[in-house]
């Protein structure tokens, strides 16, 4: 596993990825942190679930708060990237390479894992830090009180924030994974991956308010959203729990029987 | 080097359904060796490499490589470089990049990363994406990933496949180099011309089964030769063939010549051909030429394979 986790940072940390990753990550967080704070209202409506107030942003943790309901609207964006990164090593034939230098395919794919969501993590941490200094710059025009963003409070808050998105971006990584694993071909994969984390859970949502206590994906936006009028984030991650732990088993017992063919 | 082989395969069957891709193959292949498989496409040849590499799961049988089972790839792959199906590689990163993350996968030294790319001549293209690398370099890059680790077996599926005659040589000179110095490889091909000349060991199979298994030398010693006759005077050629059949043996004629296939057993074909040039000579015909000849070792393949179909 270890091998794997190091052999796969060499891919992550290469000049390229890290510069696109950093431009997304800054776009993110200049446009997350304008789009929240500019949608920020006085008082939620019914059918706004996700919808934030003047009132939450103000208070300690609502410099990160920002961050977390930008980073709900970005699931289906990040599930596919997990799927498209799984799937492209069993279309390229890379898959096999691996097998070949590490049989161990459950450590093969632990590892992988493990080194795509440290990668994450450190990219999570920096996008969060953006945000909040984005929303920092833009929150008076819209009202927002800051004063208390940078007390003791606010550091605490900004921590659960942070350890809120790492678990929704564990989530997508191990579902992406699954699927990845299951369908094996990119394009089948991203089909599969967009039409049902985008379409498929949103047009189920629009006609059945209790979707997201069912679905993973939206499960997983509420959870990272801190929690919605329809669902907390206590149910939300108890959903995506079971999602999460039964995606893993069965990709991990999938890889470690099925024939590397491509 | 041990006296066991280097490569033990027993009953190996793999199944699609109804259809065997390979079928009960039974061959051994000794250490130290350069063995060619060889093999129509469809043979079975990389899916019995597939398993020999713990990639493909078999129906039946077994086999041991370098001494483990084949159920316990992870005792064995460390000592084993592999280019199956393609080198397999990211195409977004260079050369070195790709190397790199093999030998971090596999725990080899990074420090035989130049070393490798230098045997397989892309030293100074290190540092160019592999997607940008022609088919040949694909092929030698995937080469140098698998020789990081020093194997003691290197497996090589088609390694040749898609290169120009520039490349299929150059190919050959490579796999040739790594086969000196007492490394067993296992390279395969649909062409048995391309391996006859670095190869010292041969398996044939088709349609999943064993054909043949042995050195090159008895191989060729499997193809019956055929003795050819040509009279200095083309009208004499009927005459030829009379005094050839009132000697014993038909003669086939092909342009100007006959051509006189030599029997299953009959032993040194050079006494045939003296015993025929006499009965010619007996009969007042001047040969103009008389040789014997081996089919090629191409010729003596399809024989046999199409041999093993009837």
């Amino acid at each position: 596993m270890i091998a794997t986790y190091r052999a796969e940072l060499v891919r992550l940390l290469r000049r390229r990825v890290v510069l696109v990753t950093a431009v997304v990550a800054v776009v993110f967080a200049v446009g997350g942190a304008a789009i929240v704070t500019a949608a920020a209202t006085t008082t939620v409506h019914p059918g706004e679930p996700r919808a934030v107030t003047i009132g939450a942003l103000s208070a300690a943790s609502g410099g990160t708060d920002v961050f977390r309901v930008a980073a709900s609207f970005a699931g289906t964006f990040l599930f596919v990237v997990f799927v498209g990164l799984m799937a492209a090593d069993f279309s390229r034939g890379t898959m096999r390479t691996m097998v070949l230098r590490q049989p161990r395919r459950v450590a093969l794919l632990a590892g992988k894992l493990a080194a795509t969501l440290s990668f994450a993590a450190v990219t999570l941490a920096a996008t969060e830090a953006m945000t909040w200094l984005a929303a920092r710059a833009l929150a008076p025009g819209q009202g927002i009180a800051t004063s208390a963003w940078t007390s003791l409070d606010g550091l605490t808050g900004a921590l659960a924030d942070y350890g809120a998105a790492l678990v929704w971006i564990t989530g997508y990584a191990i579902l992406g994974m699954a699927v990845g694993v299951l369908l094996r071909s990119v394009a089948l994969a991203l089909a599969v991956g967009i039409a049902w984390a985008g379409p498929v859970e949103h047009i189920v949502q629009n006609g059945w308010a209790a979707a997201p206590k069912v679905f993973p994906g939206l499960s997983l936006e509420a959870f990272v959203a801190g929690g919605t009028t329809e669902i907390s984030a206590a149910r939300s991650l108890a959903t995506v729990a079971v999602y999460v732990i039964t995606a893993a088993v069965i990709a991990a017992v999938t890889f470690a029987r099925r024939d590397v063919t491509a | 080097m041990t006296t066991s082989p280097a490569v033990v395969i027993d009953g190996l069957t793999k199944r699609y359904g109804s259809r065997a891709a390979v079928d009960a193959l039974t061959v051994d292949i000794p250490y130290g060796v350069t063995a060619g498989f060889v093999g129509p496409n469809g043979a079975g040849k990389t899916t019995t490499m597939a398993m020999l590499l713990g990639l493909v799961r078999p129906t039946a049988g077994g086999g041991e490589v370098l001494g483990s089972p084949i159920s316990r790839p992870e005792r064995y792959l460390g000592r084993v470089g592999a280019l199956v199906e393609g080198p397999g590689l990211w195409p977004a990163l260079t050369a070195t990049e790709n190397v790199a993350v093999v030998a971090r996968l596999a725990g080899h030294d990074p420090a035989r990363i130049p070393w490798a790319l230098d045997l397989v001549g892309l030293g100074e293209r290190a540092g160019d994406r592999y997607g940008s690398y022609s088919l040949g370099m694909k092929q030698r890059l995937g080469i140098a990933a698998a020789l990081l680790g020093d194997p003691e077996l290197l497996v090589l599926d088609e390694p040749t496949n898609g290169l120009d005659p520039v490349g299929i040589i150059d190919m050959r000179d490579l796999i040739g180099r790594l086969g000196a110095g007492g490394r067993t490889v296992l390279v395969s091909s649909h062409l048995l011309g391309e391996l006859e000349q670095v190869c010292d060991w041969l398996i044939v199979i088709d349609q999943g089964r064993l054909v043949y298994a042995g050195d090159l030398a008895g191989f060729a010693a499997t193809a019956a030769p055929d003795i050819v006759l040509a009279p200095a005077d083309v009208g004499h050629l009927l005459r030829l063939a009379d005094v050839l059949s009132g000697s014993g043996v038909e003669a086939g004629r092909d342009g100007d010549r006959l051509v006189v296939p030599v029997p299953d057993g009959h032993g040194d074909p050079r006494a045939l051909a003296g015993a025929l040039n006499h009965a010619a000579a007996s009969a007042g015909i001047v040969l103009s030429e008389l040789h014997v000849r081996r089919p090629t070792l191409e010729a003596n393949y399809l024989s046999l394979v199409e041999g093993a179909r009837r």
